[in-house]
């Protein structure tokens, strides 16, 4: 493989990691911001205020750990991937 | 010299139209991360950019021309845009090559990048290829199609302002469905862009984050902005000492057609009837890099006194 094609790859890998990291990050957001909106609806209703909260509460902490999780993956594959175009590199490069 | 002999045996393949698309939508985030797709600008000949030294010009052009012809494409594409679809091997630089004697320059270009900023950069490489050109270059004819007459009508004004030696060789420009007045697409998008940011919804505030990441090569299509900052392309005189055509087309075969109105060539408005416009009617924005008529009118123009 030529070294224009592995930059190029590699740029590509780049490309993807970045914008899949930007989307998590972005979706993210507007997920917590959609979720709220009914549960500042329910907490409005004091007797059950404090439980709607409590939900609220866990509702949110799973969502973040699910676009954690993809973050998390997103770089762990980058890392994988990055690491085997080193390799792959380091075997096209002329000794 | 048969057309098939003067064009790259190895045309651009899918690597290169994916990179060239994806510059187009964000090469300025791709220059800026020092990405490896991203496009340097650099004449490419057999889908390998040229080195502007007097050896590799020599062995690119066994048998070069006093006269040049420079060839720049539109957004999201390569040097391939010119290349009729049915007949690879010939292109306007070929052609005029064979009827005219030209020697056929290709741009590959970073189409993401502010267009000021391609600009400079074609400035600069016009005056090196000048520089290490084997024969002293009589005539220049430039040829932008789509963003690539902005990028050409930039790198006159910048070549004129500090009075480079190549701006005086030019003897005709081409803008071929060029957005001088600004492109309507980008116009719509922004409007577009600018509604989703006004409703008050996560959903559309996200979609107008996303749709807000397209590149400033594309935004700066919405004036048809060629130079920096504020002042638009009303600003920018056209070159001195150079005749400037400017060739348009329309979706469908009547001119006066609604569609035609609207949409003009798909993508571009066609410009006022003028002494030097030539409209053609039913070739749209994308055909009008790789058409016979529109050749014949070049090479009409290109052959006239």
């Amino acid at each position: 493989m030529n070294p224009e094609t592995l930059r190029q790859i590699r740029g590509a890998k780049d490309l993807l990691e970045e914008a899949i990291e930007a989307l998590a990050v972005s979706v993210g957001d507007a997920h917590r911001k959609m979720a709220r909106q009914p549960y500042a609806l329910l907490a409005r209703i004091e007797p059950i205020a404090a439980p709607v909260r409590a939900i609220e509460e866990a509702h949110l902490r799973i969502t973040d750990g699910v676009y954690f999780s993809i973050r998390l993956g997103n770089r762990l594959v980058g890392v994988v991937a990055g690491f085997a175009l080193d390799r792959i590199e380091g075997v096209a490069r002329p000794k | 010299m048969s057309d098939a002999a003067n064009k790259p045996a190895a045309a651009p393949g899918l690597g290169a139209t994916l990179a060239s698309i994806v510059n187009g939508c964000f090469g300025d985030y791709l220059s800026q991360r020092d990405n490896g797709l991203a496009i340097d600008m650099a004449f490419y000949r057999h889908n390998r950019p040229l080195s502007l030294t007097p050896e590799a010009l020599r062995a690119a052009f066994p048998a070069p021309t006093a006269r040049l012809c420079v060839l720049l494409h539109g957004l999201c594409c390569h040097e391939g845009a010119w290349d009729y679809p049915d007949n690879p091997a010939r292109s306007y630089g070929s052609a005029l090559q064979a009827d005219l004697g030209f020697t056929p320059l290709f741009l590959r270009y970073n189409t993401g990048l502010p267009i000021p900023y391609n600009g400079k950069a074609l400035d600069t490489l016009l005056e090196q290829l000048l520089a290490a050109y084997p024969l002293p270059v009589e005539e220049l004819v430039l040829l932008g199609h789509s963003m690539g007459g902005l990028v050409l009508r930039g790198a006159c004004h910048f070549g004129a302002e500090r009075g480079a030696a190549w701006v005086g060789k030019v003897s005709r420009v081409f803008y071929i469905g060029t957005p001088h007045e600004g492109a309507a697409l980008e116009q719509v998008g922004h409007l577009v862009n600018s509604i989703l940011h006004a409703v008050p919804n996560p959903i559309t505030h996200l979609l107008g984050d996303v749709a807000n990441q397209r590149s400033q090569g594309i935004k700066d299509l919405r004036h048809g902005t060629v130079l920096d900052g504020a002042a638009g392309v009303a600003a920018v005189p056209w070159l001195a000492g150079a005749q400037h055509y400017m060739i348009a087309g329309t979706v469908t075969d009547d001119p006066e057609h609604l569609a035609a109105k609207l949409f003009g060539d798909g993508l571009v408005q066609p410009p006022q009837a003028g002494e030097n416009v030539c409209l053609f009617p039913g070739i749209d924005h994308m055909q009008l890099a790789h058409d016979d008529a529109v050749y014949e009118q070049i090479k009409t123009w290109c052959a006239s006194t």
